[in-house]
């Protein structure tokens, strides 16, 4: 996914003289395309995001197309006002990419985890989120961002999970990506790192729909409405909290047009207590597989009597 | 404007009425309209100083009588801090060490771009209290903006009391000089040397980025607000206001 940004941002870079990056001493070889083809567009801005990014809405209001890099610890979280009132307030287009989204820093603890990064922008009018899921999606999404007229916030994870789209999907904002048919009683809502997560644990219950969210901001009520009613209830998994993420904005949407039963997986009101591996802190907030299904089970467990009769116990 | 019956931030807008004045009078070259794409960029870093920058537009004729007269008023766009909604403000500062970092930028743009823009921006003594300001500065002249002129407003106070006992500055033309900027050092009220040294920076050679420590007086022209710093933000009543414009006059 990380070469698929690079690659995305290369040829972006050579095709707009307008596209610049900048990064905030971060990066390291994913952007040694960018700085082999088009040295003249690469800003190192040093070790002073606040500044970066200001001067990228500088860039912005002179002409220019900023792509701000950054850790999503610091991108945006450090630099919520800067987004706000320099960039946000006069919706200058300005990409902002967050790598190294949730825990997967695992080694480095809470100061490189992020984990409220799409609450804390949620509510920064004008501002779109993305979080693409695989390369594919990562492509599509920068496609998306550079075409943008308003500031996008692109969340990025550092794992390369693999793809789980077999074709080349298309990107519109607001809506969800099917990723598996299904009938079933659930369907599975998962954005980032969590799609290979819910393709995986749903297996456990027949026939589940999965769907990917790459466009958390703006997100189309009626579109998540439509396919939450098609089934009983519904399954949200962000490697994010569950506050104001996916979650809280599937069930906003679900809330307003057809009210169902969401369970919400995402880190809960906590930080990492242990590092390790990305694997063992992903099953310290719960997020593995086998968490994830045991908290869906209780779920399943503990809703009301159905309107219909069809099995959702496995 | 400042009788509007809100609280107002008026004794910084004196301190640097002068600056403006002989900013918006010989340097920004900005033609018939304020989004002039040939004029020179202006960025109040400090935002609180705003209405100054209003009186200016007014005389610009950017701004109406109406405008003026009608201040915090209901549905108007004119607020307390500067506000880049407003045709002629750059920036939305207010927050403040925002300003310069938006200011670099537009210079590092115009650099690239070979416009021979140049960038103005006026940043507060209480203001470089902020962190990004130093970032801002350190950016720039590693970047190499000779198009950006930072003119510092050091009218000795901030909100709360005189700079020195709050966060002291020290040597400041030192601490630009250090930072790289070519500076000078000015009494901000003389406009004949404001606008003799803008002129000399603006025509340096060089690739540093330009520097200018205006020393002025919090409240400059009203005996009753030079120094008082309770003036930094408050209400005026019918009387201060027809005594300060008796003095202004």
């Amino acid at each position: 996914m990380r070469k698929a940004f690079s690659a995305a941002l290369a040829a972006a870079a050579g095709k707009d003289p307008r596209v610049l990056l900048l990064t905030g001493d971060h990066g390291y070889a994913l952007f040694d395309e960018v700085r082999r083809l088009r040295p003249d567009q690469y800003i190192n801005a040093g070790v002073a995001e606040q500044n970066m990014v200001g001067v990228a809405a500088g860039l912005a209001k002179a002409g220019y197309r900023p792509v701000v890099y950054g850790l999503s610890a610091f991108v945006p979280v450090r630099v919520l006002e800067q987004i706000k009132i320099d960039v946000c307030y006069e919706s200058l287009p300005v990409v902002f990419v967050g790598d190294g989204a949730g825990v997967v820093y695992s080694t480095l603890g809470a100061s490189h985890q992020s984990t409220e990064d799409v609450a804390a922008l949620r509510s920064l009018p004008g501002l779109s989120i993305l979080s693409p899921a695989d390369a594919a999606e990562m492509a599509a999404a920068m496609d998306l961002a550079l075409a943008a007229d308003g500031p996008v916030y692109l969340r990025m994870g550092k794992s390369d999970l693999g793809a789980v789209h077999t074709t080349t999907p298309t990107l519109q904002w607001g809506r969800m990506v099917p990723v598996q048919p299904g009938g079933g009683p659930l369907v599975w809502l998962a954005t980032g790192s969590m799609v290979p997560t819910a393709l995986t644990a749903a297996i456990e219950w027949a026939d589940s729909a999965v769907w990917s969210v790459p466009c958390i901001k703006p997100l189309d009520a009626g579109h998540v409405a439509a396919v939450c009613g098609r089934h009983e209830a519904v399954v949200v998994l962000e490697e994010h909290s569950v506050y104001g993420g996916l979650g809280s904005a599937v069930a906003e949407c679900t809330a307003a047009r057809h009210p169902t039963w969401v369970c919400r997986i995402g880190v809960r009101d906590r930080f990492s207590r242990c590092c390790g591996s990305y694997e063992y802190l992903m099953h310290e907030h719960r997020l593995d597989v086998e968490s994830v299904q045991a908290q869906v089970r209780d779920f399943v467990a503990a809703l009301p009597a159905r309107r219909s009769a069809r099995p959702l116990a496995a | 404007m400042a009788r509007a019956g809100s609280a107002v931030h008026i004794a910084c807008a004196f301190s640097l009425i002068e600056i403006l004045a002989v900013l918006y009078r010989s340097h920004l070259k900005i033609g018939e309209a304020p989004d002039d794409a040939h004029g020179h960029h202006l960025v109040l870093s400090k935002g609180h100083g705003v209405m100054a920058q209003y009186a200016c537009l007014r005389e610009m004729g950017w701004l109406t009588d109406h405008d003026m007269d009608h201040y915090f008023g209901d549905g108007t766009l004119l607020k307390g801090l500067s506000d880049a909604h407003v045709p002629g403000v750059e920036v939305s500062s207010g927050s403040l060490g925002h300003g310069l970092s938006v200011g670099v930028g537009l210079a590092l743009g115009e650099k690239r771009k070979g416009t021979g823009r140049r960038v103005f921006a006026v940043v507060g003594d209480g203001e470089a209290n902020e962190g990004p300001i130093w970032e801002a500065l350190l950016f720039a002249s590693h970047f190499q903006l000779s198009n950006l002129t930072v003119i510092l407003d050091v009218n000795g106070f901030q909100a709360m009391g005189p700079t020195r006992e709050i966060m002291d500055l020290g040597c400041i033309t030192g601490k630009l000089t250090a930072f790289g900027l070519e500076t000078r050092e000015v009494d901000g009220h003389d406009e004949a040397v404001l606008d003799r040294t803008l002129t000399e920076l603006t025509n340096l050679p060089g690739d540093r980025p330009r520097g200018l420590v205006a020393h002025t007086i919090k409240g400059k022209g009203v005996s009753f607000m030079e120094g008082h710093n309770r003036w930094h933000y408050t209400r005026l009543t019918d009387e201060t206001f027809h005594a300060a414009v008796a003095e202004l006059n």
